[in-house]
């Protein structure tokens, strides 16, 4: 039985802002759905409504079955994680995590044995009768995952919980927060606005736009298949070059001297794009284009070069992703081949894939 | 401001010495005079140093055996104070608590204009409304009450104004974890926000306490009866004789013993008046 229902969900504020015009989605049991996109897309918005904390002003939203649009956020039978932990200052990480299960009406056994437990799993045993302030930033965000965890909810909400903590650690956190959620096999809803993090947690992948689901699919199938120009340039990093071209009988036409063979019904305008990584240098001889080398970012493993490709008209930037240290020099040429099966394309009106 | 000159050094020392002087001077007076009999500070010459009638003083006058004017004991009236103090600031602060509470966290119509209502009573203090105030507590036959004493000082826009400060620089994602948790408003309430508005309750308790303490006006207009007379006024009482002297001795026992509970008040909530005061702890 699939577990979360979003049914044609929309939000419009009082003011007549249209944050989110329809979403559908299911998610399945135990599945961890990641909602990512820039600021301002709604994905915040979208977790709220399922936590209960906005209305929802169409749509149904159905948890395990049951429509919950007008429940209130405790009877929804979730648990939110927010940004910036919310924990109660004045509490003990024993009372906080308590809190919701008192509010409940649970006996004072039952609590202190599943706060136990799940202190143990979460390495919190030490810090119990501590208050929030005096623990660190990565223990803060532990006793926010076991406030949430206590109360064995049917689904999990993140509000990038990741978001306040550097860079190591939160490495460290979202390989301990994939671990926990398989053990645990709760749903889970994730926003995010890091594609790191949105292609390492999710089984899948949901990339929002000014509201609108752009693509719901897994993480290999969004950069693989990228259905718009958008989650092709969201889904990726470096994100993936993209250049406005015209398709006709002889190929896709990057303007009067560069044009790339292709076989294609389509007529008109486009978006032809390829991801950095995708990019081979060869000789000249078999070379589509040429790049002029601006900048070079060495990253040891890799290596960025960023230039732009002259098509007579105007010049367009490219990115290129080389394995392994290189050293070109700046403003020299470097012969490049876009191999076919790389290419993304995409009809410059409709935003589709073609 | 990090700055080392001895002459700078010594002048702020010098200016604090001598208004720690200014203002310790009277209190060293009423102590001494305390200490003397009632003639020593009628004679024109103020004794500095403490004269041999402390503890008769002291016990005559908290016994009610020195002629004070009113018919009950000073251990009565400072009774009668306490339980006036005490029920204006428990009253302020219940009151102000829940309708800063309406007023930041519910949505109902003319929200605004209630909280501002409430603002402009800022401009009405017991003073300015004292006759109608009187008419009002008279009908409800609360002259010579505790009730009287208290009820018409209790609604305050200062400490309605401070919480609705306060409780908005709530984060707004506690109030949402509260409701996920939970909470109801009551819940929410008692065990979120009062105990995070802790320190501001204790610096509104320590000014309230002290306003509530050093009433006079109101008092000495309701009270006709002297078992409902508070400290403070018994010492004008005391001033006020017919015939013979001021017992100089005995008023200044009075002062003095009017002068210890909000002292004792300010020094026990110092640490959390001073927090409460500078910051919010979150």
């Amino acid at each position: 039985m699939s577990d979360v229902v979003l049914n044609n969900i929309g939000k419009t504020y009082p003011n007549g802002y249209h944050a989110i015009p329809s979403i559908d989605l299911t998610i399945e049991e135990g599945e961890f759905i990641v909602l990512v996109g820039p600021s301002g897309c709604g994905k915040s918005t979208l977790l709220r409504m399922v936590a209960g904390l906005e209305t929802i002003s169409q749509g149904d939203l159905m948890i395990k079955g049951a429509k919950v649009n007008d429940k209130e956020p405790a009877d929804r039978d979730i648990a939110m994680v927010f940004q910036n932990y919310a924990l109660y200052p004045h509490m003990t990480v024993y009372a906080n995590m308590a809190y919701g299960l008192k509010n409940r009406g649970e006996s004072k056994e039952v609590i202190a044995e599943k706060v136990t437990s799940v202190a143990n799993m979460l390495g919190l045993e030490e810090l119990l009768e501590r208050k929030p302030k005096q623990l660190s930033g990565g223990q803060r965000q532990r006793v926010a995952m076991g406030r949430a965890m206590v109360r064995d909810p049917k689904v999990f909400l993140f509000d990038e919980p990741l978001s306040n903590l550097d860079a190591k650690l939160r490495v460290q956190m979202r390989v301990e927060i994939r671990q926990l959620q398989r053990k645990l096999g709760t749903t889970t809803l994730y926003v995010t606005h890091d594609q790191v993090e949105a292609m390492t947690l999710a089984d899948r992948l949901v990339v929002l736009n000014k509201g609108k689901a752009e693509q719901i699919g897994s993480p290999m199938a969004l950069y693989n298949k990228p259905a718009t120009p958008f989650v092709a340039a969201f889904i990726g990093s470096p994100s993936m070059n993209l250049l406005p071209a015209n398709l006709d009988e002889q190929g896709i036409c990057l303007s009067d001297r560069l044009s790339l063979p292709l076989v294609h019904d389509h007529r008109g305008s486009i978006i032809w794009g390829i991801r950095p990584e995708h990019l081979e240098v060869v000789d000249e001889a078999n070379a589509d284009f040429a790049l002029r080398i601006q900048a070079v970012e060495s990253l040891g493993a890799e290596t960025l070069i960023h230039g732009t490709v002259d098509l007579g008209v105007k010049q367009e930037p490219m990115v290129v992703r080389l394995a392994g240290p290189h050293w070109p020099e700046i403003n020299s040429l470097l012969w490049l081949k876009a191999p076919l099966d790389h290419w993304h394309v995409f009809d410059a009106v409709t935003q589709q894939r073609l | 401001m990090i700055e080392n000159r001895p002459w700078l050094t010594f002048v702020s020392h010098f200016s604090l010495l001598l208004g720690i002087g200014v203002v310790a001077l009277p209190v060293w007076v009423a102590l001494v005079a305390s200490t003397h009999p009632s003639s020593a500070f009628g004679a024109g010459e103020i004794p500095l140093w403490f004269g041999d009638q402390a503890l008769e003083n002291w016990r005559s006058v908290f016994l009610g055996e020195a002629s004070s004017g009113v018919d009950v004991p000073v251990w009565y009236m400072m009774l009668n104070s306490f339980i006036m103090a005490l029920g204006i600031t428990v009253g302020k602060l219940f009151i102000s608590l829940l309708s800063a509470y309406a007023i930041v966290f519910f949505r109902f119509p003319f929200r605004g204009a209630c909280f501002w209502v409430i603002f402009i009573t800022l401009m009405l203090p017991v003073e300015v409304r004292i006759v109608p105030t009187y008419e009002v507590v008279a009908n409800l036959d609360m002259l010579n009450s505790y009730s009287g004493l208290i009820l018409p000082l209790i609604a305050s826009a200062t400490a309605t104004f401070l919480f609705r400060q306060c409780f908005m620089t709530m984060p707004g994602e506690l109030i949402e974890a509260a409701r996920i948790d939970g909470a109801g408003p009551i819940r929410f309430f008692f065990d979120i926000l009062l105990p995070m508005s802790r320190t501001n309750i204790a610096a509104l308790f320590v000014i309230m306490f002290i306003y509530g303490w050093n009433q006079y006006l109101w008092p000495v207009i309701i009270t006709t009866d002297d078992a409902y007379y508070t400290l403070v006024m018994s010492i004008k009482r005391m001033l006020a004789v017919d015939q013979g002297d001021i017992e100089w001795n005995h008023v200044m026992v009075t002062t003095l013993l009017a002068m210890i509970p909000p002292v004792a008040v300010v020094i026990g909530m110092q640490k959390l008046f001073v927090k409460g005061l500078v910051d919010a702890e979150k």
